[in-house]
């Protein structure tokens, strides 16, 4: 320890060199995403429509006001709603579901990790396309192909309404189950096994097993991808908008294709910026929900 | 043992079925990079078919080549990811281990600025890059994506940082060793495991956005994603030819992937328990 | 497409051999450059020759350089491959900046708005003119045509440019982008199958429903019909239009927008029970080279679309179906009207340029609109993609045209000139600057139907209210 009368000033130099270490990636952060985000709020306030540049002014809370009595916004709501919760709840179930199986396959380990290592590195604009031109066309495509040797007959999976919202539902749950299910697998790899064994001398049965001992001991894994994977699907957008583009009709447009379709389709930039604003106050108040439960928990 | 035969044949068949789950989307666009457009259209769809490297050799080198835009997307996301890693180095650094003023809020403020949703940045973006003429400019691109590549980083970078144990620091500053030649020679070279998750990391997300690069970006600066996504919107779609152009997009992501395998799952897991990371 | 960009040395010889002929034929003696000898300073002076027999000059913004946004399309690539011509012509040195047709009108309406003047001309979409017009974005080019140290009219010949397609896009009667290259829609049929069942191609939409129930044979993996059924001002958008005004509807009533009408809900209907009964379901995501492709799949028996989709059909690595494509105009709706789309590629100027870079960019237009580099980017195109949308009335009419087009299929020519004389129709679409937040919400509107998320007249209601709210402001 050092001697107390340099002390105050060791404690300033090194205050001073955090700082120093600090300030550049701060300078970045806060001119790159605080800046632009009051910019976001005051455009939200605005009327700018570049298609009707005449009525541009001052517009207040009228944006928002809009949104009310605007059916797309609620469609948009409601599916952003289905497809954050749809997409989290069936990662954590099927990643948490193979990664138990995996765990008990002695061989071959790898050659899974491998394979489930590929969708997570594929940039979801590539998988939205790959999906839409080879897995889901009618007749053509790897699905159909599939259905149809099962005799389930060929389906219009992005033609039809409902079925193009499973089909949205399962490319974001395809590229990234494998996230969950690798870092279940880590964590329960790393569960000590005498717990097990334990159990396994207490003749608990394999489910009771699972709900008393196995699964409270990975739930702040679970947490983390909960919370992880709610914020990325929350903020989704190129795997859709490459898939159907929000179609057919509104059937998949989320909020966050609303705002989009709105701010660069229409040329609407101030409602759209009123739609991203309610999108993000969305998505600061289920992190904080989740955290406050995560704690709580 | 028969009951334990079967289980074990169970469980191989249950992960084969993942396995084909998750890898044949892939094959099959390999298998139809490698079709003509006449097989690609052909019903029943072609299993067996000639192969040939045409659509490859036309993506390549032909009359709509996307080798500019792997260029564009290369010298985007590599100097993004060099700029990110070194202001996110220092800065995790300073969150992890020094007496930074306001550290916990300085941290939080870091791990906010990465739920902001990009679809909510692009009309700000969009407008201050037109204002000073930055639109469609690698420089341009370069500022934006080291906004959601940063946070991410100096994260991940931190839940490195904190691994390494206290008392190699001390003992360093204790022979009076500056704390720029701590950092350099003592604590980077602990952590360099993690300095490569990360720039892997980085790396990923640049490379495979695209929200940002379709709208700011243009025709002197198009990353593959965005050429490749025009390839469907245009004239007539060549199925073949996409599927070409998507694997080799696609190839530098999955041989970086393939080569950092363990890394990248340790990263995902260390990400997951302390941060988070946003795709 | 196949496109050939560079091949400049085989390009040029094309065009000398052939220019002999060309030039006798359609512009008299006088442009006759170089004769036999192939070298590409001669190729190149032959490119300029017969530009300079207008009396302007052309070197007065020499030094100017000017950006051109267009489409990644073949139509553009050929002009782009004979842009170093206009280049030594004029001393204006363009870039050509290409931007998928999703883009191009916003990334042109961003510029515009900025008044950053990057683009000096783009490929504009007719329907943004009133848009363009309403905010002064544009500049109106009669007084460019009027000029005579501009336009040397004897020689650029205006009047012969396809007069739809000038009313397409001009705003109270003054012409705002010239047509560079443009299309109509018209049936495209299996003439095997119509002439095996005995059918002919339909007059009205009444028949095109006949025929399509004796040609349906889903079974035999052959549908009767595919109609564009992918969401988009530019997809259904295109279709949709044509039905809703043979059906009689109007526009606007009162002065408003109204979508609503009965005649509107009942070409909707019509459209969706055409879709559903006769298309393959996959239709609800088809655009017009899906709908090509599936046609030279030898899948479908009829569609109506752009008469350009030809080339698709005409294509040896691809088709099934060549010798078997025949051509004929819109039905006729129950209004008696047949009607075609209007859609050009036109080239506006924009208003934040400087002078000097206006008359550089209206030269620019000029050469590229002229009946010489029509033709030199269609017949004499050296390279496979010859156009097919020149936009001249004398092209259209011109025997290598007609040569070039006939081996499309049968009745092609005729059936695409006459649709363009007689089915084009100004108010095919409302013209009105909101077009793009209307469109976009009648495409939405029009795809719910088609899907069966909704039913026409509660989607067109819907639409309704969303268009009142757009036009209120």
């Amino acid at each position: 320890m050092a001697r107390s009368s340099d002390r105050p000033t060791r404690e300033r130099r090194e205050r001073r060199f955090a700082l120093v270490l600090f300030l550049p990636a701060f300078l970045v952060l806060a001119i790159g995403t605080t800046v632009p985000l009051f910019y976001l709020l005051w455009a939200s306030l605005w009327r700018i429509d570049l298609s009707m540049p005449w009525l541009s002014g001052f517009a207040g809370l009228e944006n928002y006001a809009k949104m009310a009595a605007d059916p797309r916004f609620w469609n948009s709501l409601g599916l952003t709603v289905i497809y954050t919760g749809s997409t989290v709840v069936f990662q954590v179930v099927i990643g948490l579901g193979l990664a138990l199986l995996v765990l008990r396959i002695p061989r071959g380990q790898a050659a899974l990790r491998i394979a489930a290592i590929m969708p997570i590195v594929l940039a979801p604009v590539v998988v939205g396309m790959f999906w839409r031109t080879l897995v889901l066309p009618p007749d053509y495509g790897l699905l159909d192909l599939v259905t149809q040797a099962l005799g389930l007959g060929s389906h219009n999976w992005l033609g039809d309404p409902q079925l193009a919202l499973v089909s949205v539902i399962t490319i974001h749950t395809w590229q990234w189950t494998p996230f969950s299910f690798l870092v279940i697998l880590a964590s329960l790899a790393a569960l000590p096994p005498d717990v097990f064994e334990a159990a396994r001398i207490d003749r608990a049965n394999a489910w009771r097993r699972f709900i008393h001992i196995t699964l409270p001991m990975i739930r702040p894994a679970i947490a983390i991808i909960v919370i992880m994977r709610m914020m990325v699907a929350l903020s989704a957008f190129a795997a859709i908008f490459a898939a159907t583009g929000g179609g057919p009709g509104t059937a998949t447009e989320i909020l966050n294709l609303y705002a989009y379709r709105t701010s660069f389709t229409d040329l609407n930039l101030g409602y759209g910026a009123a739609l991203a604003v309610v999108l993000l106050a969305i998505t600061l108040l289920v992190s904080f929900l989740m955290f406050r439960l995560r704690r709580a928990a | 043992m028969s009951r334990r035969a079967l289980r074990a044949l169970l469980l191989l068949a249950g992960a084969s079925v993942l396995l084909a789950v998750w890898a044949f989307p892939i094959l099959w666009g390999l298998l139809t990079s490698l079709k003509t457009e006449r097989d690609v259209l052909a019903y029943p769809p072609k299993l067996i078919f000639e192969p040939t490297l045409a659509n490859y050799r036309e993506v390549l080198f032909g009359s709509a080549s996307i080798l500019p835009n792997l260029w564009s997307s290369l010298v985007v996301t590599g100097i993004t990811t060099i700029l990110t890693m070194l202001l996110a180095v220092p800065a995790a650094y300073a969150l992890a281990r020094l007496d930074l003023p306001g550290k916990r809020s300085g941290g939080f403020y870091v791990l906010a600025t990465q739920m902001l949703p990009p679809v909510g940045l692009i009309i700000p973006y969009f407008l201050v890059l037109q204002r000073v003429g930055w639109l469609d400019t690698y420089q341009g691109m370069i500022a934006i994506y080291l906004t959601f590549s940063l946070p991410f980083a100096i994260w991940l970078m931190v839940s490195y940082l904190e691994d390494v144990p206290r008392e190699m620091e001390e003992a360093a500053l204790l022979d009076r060793a500056g704390r720029i030649r701590t950092l350099l020679y003592v604590i980077l070279p602990q952590v360099r495991g993690g300095i490569a998750v990360t720039t892997i990391f980085v790396f990923l997300n640049a490379w495979n956005e695209f929200l940002f690069a379709v709208v700011l970006g243009g025709n002197r600066v198009r990353t593959v994603n965005v050429a490749m996504f025009n390839f469907i919107s245009v004239e007539q779609t060549l199925w073949a030819r996409l599927a070409a152009a998507a694997m080799i997009a696609m190839a530098p992501v999955i041989i970086l992937g393939l080569l950092a395998q363990r890394h990248i799952v340790k990263g995902l897991t260390v990400g997951a328990v302390k941060g988070g990371g946003r795709r | 497409m196949t496109r050939d960009f560079d091949d400049r040395a085989t390009r040029c010889r094309a065009i000398n051999r052939r220019q002999l002929l060309q030039h006798a034929a359609a512009f008299g003696a006088g442009a006759l450059a170089a004769p036999a000898i192939v070298g590409n300073a001669l190729a190149q002076q032959a490119g300029i020759g017969s530009y300079q027999q207008a009396k302007i000059n052309w070197r007065q913004a020499a030094g100017e350089q000017i950006t051109v946004a267009v489409i990644p399309a073949s139509y553009f690539d050929n002009l782009i491959s004979l842009a170093p011509d206009f280049e030594a012509l004029t001393g204006v040195s363009v870039r050509f900046e290409k931007v998928p047709p999703g883009q191009i009108r916003q990334k042109a309406m961003l510029d515009l708005t900025s008044k950053t003047a990057t683009y000096a001309t783009h490929a504009a979409d007719p329907m943004y003119y009133p848009l363009y017009v309403s905010n002064k974005w544009v500049e109106p080019l009669d007084r460019f045509v009027a000029d005579t140290t501009l336009t040397d009219n004897a020689w650029f010949n205006y009047e012969d440019v396809l007069r739809a397609w000038r009313d397409a896009n001009s705003v109270e009667g003054k012409l705002y982008g010239m047509p560079y290259d443009g299309e109509v829609t018209v049936q495209v049929y299996r003439k095997d199958v119509y002439d095996a069942k005995g059918l002919k191609p339909a007059d009205t939409l009444d028949q095109f429903v006949e025929n399509a129930k004796a040609v349906h044979d889903p079974n035999n993996r052959l549908w009767a019909v595919a109609l564009r059924g992918f969401a988009g001002a530019g997809q259904n958008m295109y279709i949709y239009p044509s039905l809703f005004r043979s059906f009689g509807g109007n526009w606007f009533e009162g002065g408003k927008i109204r979508v609503n009408s009965a005649a509107a809900v009942s070409a909707l209907d019509w459209y969706v029970d055409v879709q559903s009964r006769f298309a393959p379901a996959a239709v609800r995501n088809w655009n017009w080279p899906d709908i090509a492709d599936a046609f030279s799949q030898g899948t479908l028996g009829v569609y109506i679309d752009a008469h350009s989709s030809a080339a698709v059909l005409n294509n040896p690595e691809k088709s099934k179906v060549i010798g078997k494509i025949g051509y004929a105009r819109w039905p006729k709706g129950p209004n008696g009207k047949r009607v075609t789309s209007i859609w050009n590629w036109g080239f506006p100027i924009n208003a934040a340029l400087s002078d000097k870079a206006k008359r550089a960019t209206w030269l620019f237009i000029t050469w590229a609109a002229s009946a010489e580099t029509q033709a030199r980017t269609s017949w004499r195109f050296a390279g496979p993609a010859k156009r097919s949308g020149v936009n001249r009335t004398s092209l259209w009419r011109s025997p290598d045209f007609v040569g070039l087009m006939r081996a499309s299929g049968s009745n092609f020519v005729e059936a695409a000139l006459e649709s363009l004389e007689q089915d084009t129709d100004v108010d095919w679409r409302p013209r009105v600057p909101q077009w793009p937040a209307v469109g976009e919400t009648m495409a939405t509107a029009i795809q719910s139907a088609l899907v069966g998320q909704k039913k026409s007249k509660d989607a067109l209601d819907e639409a309704q209210t969303r268009i009142d709210q757009i036009m209120r402001g």
